[in-house]
């Protein structure tokens, strides 16, 4: 059983330490931290200046390719562009069907991934190692050999067509978060677990009041990660819906770029414009969840 | 379990869900009765998203609804980019296609065919082979199927004319109002003065990526003005390999050695966007363009330039043709047929060039339009190119040939240099096979 | 009796398996079927909706594609009857003598071969420096996701934007542009790929690196401390071999992705300049979908999902071996 001690001043000095203040500090001296600190700024840069080139475009009254037009300059700048999108494509309602899209990927993942990966780390039984490898083996397909196959299934036999259900099927249980959960349940120690067993709980209680408790983190991360796939997913959405009313936006988008943004006075504005609306709701939703990525205090659940 | 246990049990699953795919597959006796006796009653349709069109559309369904309350029309908007023909191919599988699909391309009816997705117009309707040539007249020839049926009814004519910037143009130097653009040399020296002044970007920016359906911006329809109207494929060969064929890949291989184009994915709409946006002096588009450009550019059109130079009257052209098909998933194949009649009838076609600014396929524009094209001058070198204007050949597998046109064509082509008889003879060689 | 967790590399803070006496029922039989169905049934059960999904979306579809693989077929409408007779190997054959596929696997190699080293190193790094952080640790965070939300056609539309001939990026290198430009260039464009999906993607495994880091326990920190380690023995000694799990789980996920490769180069390239950009999901889109031959795309596809289960089947074994 290594690296859990059990005096109390370890403990302590585990709080302490979790709040942010590593040993040794002092030592290393400030070259380290400064390095470190540059890095993750240039990092930053570049992973934000694209997102804000694609603001700044949406915002242009006039295409402007330039370098200089990457500053908001006054004159430049209107909200025409998203006017324009939303007389073409319903922004409104389009978000509506991506959000029902997506909340029923992320339902149906949350709950069966997270009881498939709690099977596939803690528990053992007949099976298991299928069951794990049908988790590679589906991701390793690539949609394109399954779409036609898929489409006539749904939309003939299952009779799914511009349907919601028909639009989530394929994504129901994001398997990536199936990983996660197993990966996160891995790394709960096993006494844990045990330790619940000798006292006499059912498999099933020890899920409930114990698993899913602990596993509030890799809940959020599988969350975030199921999210993006429907809320962006353009090509089955497209095959599957022919009604306007019920296309996310993703798709909406889409068409609108191909067939009617040249009628509106900058396409390309327009186009963001649009890319926005659809950016915004997963930044937002991550901004708001992104302070719960800390981990549980593992070391007093073994004490306990 | 360890590898050889998860390897088995791989194994096992593929054992259990191979033979059940087979007889799914096998299974295709689903309820595809199109019948034998033609009824009656409510249908759906498609068309595309473009906003004019939809306006047609609606206005066509709602004067239809009126009359006929048994037979009633839905109507549903879908994309129409090339990605419209995988939807289109999608539901002819699953069953589900819409009686009628407006803006059909030419290109994907061999397809669709051998799908079994269509119906064959001539020989399901007693009128139908009166109708159709007694509307387009010799264009209907050029969409019939291997089989000499019809498949499709010729629908709207775009054909292609070449826009110019009017303000580029003079800020080069050259005439703005009468530009000497006949002859590829022509324009090769345009497109030097445009770059020398720098007034734009680019002499003129087609859609540069690989999609086969791009072909029909650049290369197509210089090559039909150059050849006089030769197809693509005739008698079952590729065309591109004759003398007019080279002439016309070697200009363009000027065009993007010389820096007159550009082989990159433009930022934006490729068809109408780099000319609408002032980045390309030159644009080829049909009289839809009007509708692009118009606020965003000072445009004037010119037919298509030839290598020697031809007269406007005698300059084929591409004509970008949407057609309609009647699919066979259809139950109610009568209504489908009268309303096919109803939305081609003088009155709508007459519309359809009022309201969105594409020609119908008809023999007789110029005096059924004549007012129109008195009021709207613009239109007319387009109307007068209409009988001129020549679709892709209605040939199998056609999609597969096109891509290997236009893999030779960025080798090639787009790069400036390379050998275009041997590159271009070794992709008419692959077509060849393929057709047989 | 740890071989039914042999997917799992133990980190040091985890425990040996140690169970209690095991809780059989009275009479052998019910105890031998118990057995066989492992220790915990309960597993089969929770299992079984997810089962069934994987079964219906992907083995049926998939099942088909193999089946299609086999035979000369194409889609027909329902009723319509044309025979789809075996052919064998034939369209393996067919698949594997064309240029244009070698072509495209190979492009999935020089991907790869960039993508999953950057992607390790960088999200080591910047997870690392994220973890010891303390000031603007949400703005960073949130920072490195935004590529990962936003939608390929928007991100893609800006980076075309940028790496256009005139844009801004050739604009900053001046005389260091590559002639011809990023776009257009047979040898650049496959590499500039690998760039951005590592770009657009390192937001997602810096957030799991993170997550694995603040797992570490400090102790195992302050024990290396006191024995005198600096800041790069202690990150080789006690990270790397802490979250060596999530480096695992980060090169399959990364070596998935490879394999699905389909967006960027449709919407960038159409799969030139001359093919350098195709890859085996774009080309099984045209041909299967495009050119009416499902059968060659199915042929495709299968080896496709073969070769990704192979090297993802070696990488776990390398990634796992040395602990």
């Amino acid at each position: 059983m290594a690296g859990t001690t059990s005096s109390p001043d370890a403990l302590n000095k585990d709080r302490r330490v979790r709040h942010g203040e590593r040993p040794g500090l002092r030592r290393t001296g400030r070259v380290l931290p400064a390095l470190r600190f540059t890095v993750l700024v240039v990092g930053a840069l570049l992973a934000l200046v694209p997102f804000y080139y694609m603001i700044i475009g949406a915002l242009q009254k006039e295409r402007d390719t330039s370098v200089l037009g990457l500053l908001p300059l006054q004159r430049n700048l209107t909200l025409d562009n998203f006017a324009g999108v939303n007389e073409s494509i319903d922004l409104l309602r389009s978000l509506l069907n991506s959000l029902i899209m997506t909340a029923g990927v992320v339902g149906c993942t949350l709950v069966f991934g997270l009881l498939v990966g709690y099977a596939l780390s803690v528990l053992s039984f007949r099976g298991q190692g299928l069951v794990f490898a049908l988790v590679l083996l589906v991701q390793a397909i690539p949609f394109q050999l399954l779409m036609i196959p898929l489409y006539v299934m749904v939309v003939r036999y299952f009779n799914l067509a511009d349907n919601y259900l028909g639009m989530i099927l394929p994504f129901a249980v994001n398997s990536v978060a199936v990983l996660i959960f197993r990966q996160y349940f891995l790394q709960i120690p096993r006494d844990v677990f045990d330790a619940a067993r000798i006292d006499g709980a059912s498999e099933l209680r020890i899920l409930r009041s114990i698993a899913v408790p602990l596993v509030r983190p890799a809940v959020l991360t599988a969350m975030l990660v199921t999210f993006i796939g429907p809320w962006n997913e353009f090509l089955w959405p497209f095959l599957v819906t022919k009604d306007a009313t019920m296309q996310p936006l993703a798709v909406s988008l889409a068409n609108f770029s191909q067939a009617n943004s040249t009628f509106q006075a900058n396409p390309m504005g327009a186009v963001l414009a649009g890319a926005c609306v659809l950016a915004v709701p997963a930044v937002v939703l991550f901004l708001l969840f992104q302070r719960h990525f800390t981990s549980a205090n593992l070391g007093s659940a073994i004490k306990g | 379990m360890r590898r050889g246990a998860r390897m088995t049990a791989l194994a096992a699953t593929a054992a259990v869900v191979l033979p059940l795919a087979a007889c799914g597959s096998g299974d295709d006796g689903g309820s595809g009765d199109s019948g034998g006796d033609l009824a009656s009653g409510p249908i759906d349709i498609w068309y595309s998203t473009n906003e004019q069109e939809i306006a047609w559309g609606e206005q066509v369904v709602e004067a239809w609804n009126a009359d006929h309350p048994d037979e009633q029309v839905t109507a549903q908007a879908i994309p129409a980019g090339s990605s419209s023909e995988d939807v289109i191919a999608a539901s002819i599988t699953a069953g589900n296609t819409p009686c009628l699909v407006f803006n059909t391309a030419p290109a994907a009816v061999p397809a669709f065919q051998k799908q079994g997705g269509l119906v064959n117009l001539s020989t399901t309707f007693d009128d139908a082979e009166d109708y159709i040539t007694g509307r387009s007249g010799s264009a209907a020839d050029g969409f019939r199927s291997a089989d000499g049926d019809l498949y499709q009814i010729p629908w709207k004519t775009n054909p292609f004319m070449l826009y110019y910037n009017k303000d580029v143009f003079a800020a080069a130097g050259l005439d703005a109002e009468d530009p000497q653009l006949e002859t590829y040399d022509d324009v090769l020296a345009a497109a030097q003065a445009i770059k020398d002044a720098g007034a734009a970007d680019f002499a003129i920016y087609p859609p540069a990526t690989a999609d086969y359906t791009n072909v029909n911006f650049d290369f197509y329809p210089f090559f039909l003005a150059n050849s006089g109207g030769t197809q693509f494929i005739e008698d079952g060969k590729a065309t591109f390999t004759s003398d007019e064929g080279l002439e016309t890949l070697e200009f363009w291989q000027t065009l993007y050695a010389e820096g007159f184009s550009s082989a990159e994915a433009y930022s934006g709409d490729m068809w109408a966007g780099p000319f609408a946006d002032g980045v390309a002096a030159m644009g080829v588009a049909g009289p839809w363009g009007k509708a692009q450009f118009d606020g965003k550019v000072n445009y004037g059109v010119v037919p298509l330039p030839t290598a020697a130079g031809t007269a406007a009257d005698e300059t084929s052209t591409f004509a970008d043709s949407k057609n309609i098909g009647l699919y066979s998933s259809c139950k109610n194949q009568q209504t489908a047929w009268d309303f096919l009649k109803f939305a081609t009838n003088d009155e709508n076609d007459l519309a359809l060039l009022e309201v969105t600014g594409q020609f119908p396929t008809r023999t007789d524009v110029p005096e059924l339009a004549a007012d129109f094209l008195v009021d709207n001058a613009f239109f007319e070198p387009f109307a007068a190119a209409v009988p001129l204007a020549v679709d892709v050949p209605t040939v199998d597998g056609l999609a597969e040939k096109m891509q290997v046109f236009r893999d030779a064509w960025s080798d090639a082509v787009q790069s400036g240099s390379g050998d275009l008889e041997a590159t271009f003879g070794e992709a008419a060689t692959t077509i060849d096979g393929l057709s047989s | 009796m740890t071989t039914l967790h042999d997917e799992d590399v133990r980190s040091p803070a985890r425990a040996t398996a140690t169970r209690g006496p095991r809780q059989g029922r009275p009479d052998p039989r019910g105890r031998r079927l118990q057995r066989w169905l492992g220790e915990h049934p309960l597993g089969l059960l929770l299992s079984t909706p997810y089962a069934a999904f994987v079964v219906v979306v992907f083995l049926v579809p998939f099942g088909f594609g193999v089946w299609m693989s086999f035979h000369d077929f194409f889609f027909t409408a329902p009723g319509v009857q044309v025979p789809h007779p075996f052919v064998g190997l034939e369209n393996f054959r067919q698949v594997l003598a064309d240029p244009v596929v070698r072509q495209a696997f190979g492009n999935l190699l020089v991907f790869g071969l960039i993508n999953i080293p950057l992607t390790v190193v960088l999200g080591l790094l910047l997870s690392s420096g994220l973890d010891a952080v303390v000031h603007w640790k949400g703005f960073f965070r949130v920072s490195y996701y935004i590529p990962y939300v936003t939608a390929s056609v928007a991100t893609l539309a800006v980076w075309i934007f940028m790496f256009n001939g005139g844009g801004v990026v050739n604009k900053l290198l001046g005389g260091l542009a590559p002639e011809p430009t990023w776009l257009a260039n047979p040898s650049l464009i496959m590499p500039l790929i690998a760039v951005y999906v590592t770009w657009k993607n390192l937001g997602f495994y810096v957030l799991l690196y993170l997550a694995a880091l603040q797992n570490v326990p400090k102790e195992l920190h302050e024990a290396a401390e006191m024995d005198g380690a600096g800041t790069w023995r202690r990150f080789r000694t006690v990270t790397l071999p802490a979250v060596r799990p999530v480096t695992s789980l980060v090169v399959l996920l990364c070596i998935i992705t490879t394999g699905q490769i389909f967006t960027e180069p449709y919407l960038l390239t159409g799969g030139g300049p001359n093919g350098a950009s195709m890859t085996p999901a774009l080309l099984m889109y045209q041909k299967g979908i495009q050119q009416g031959q499902p059968d060659i795309a199915a042929a495709i596809g299968l080896i496709l999902v073969i070769a990704v289960m192979a090297v993802s089947l070696a990488s776990r074994r390398l990634t796992e071996r040395k602990g």
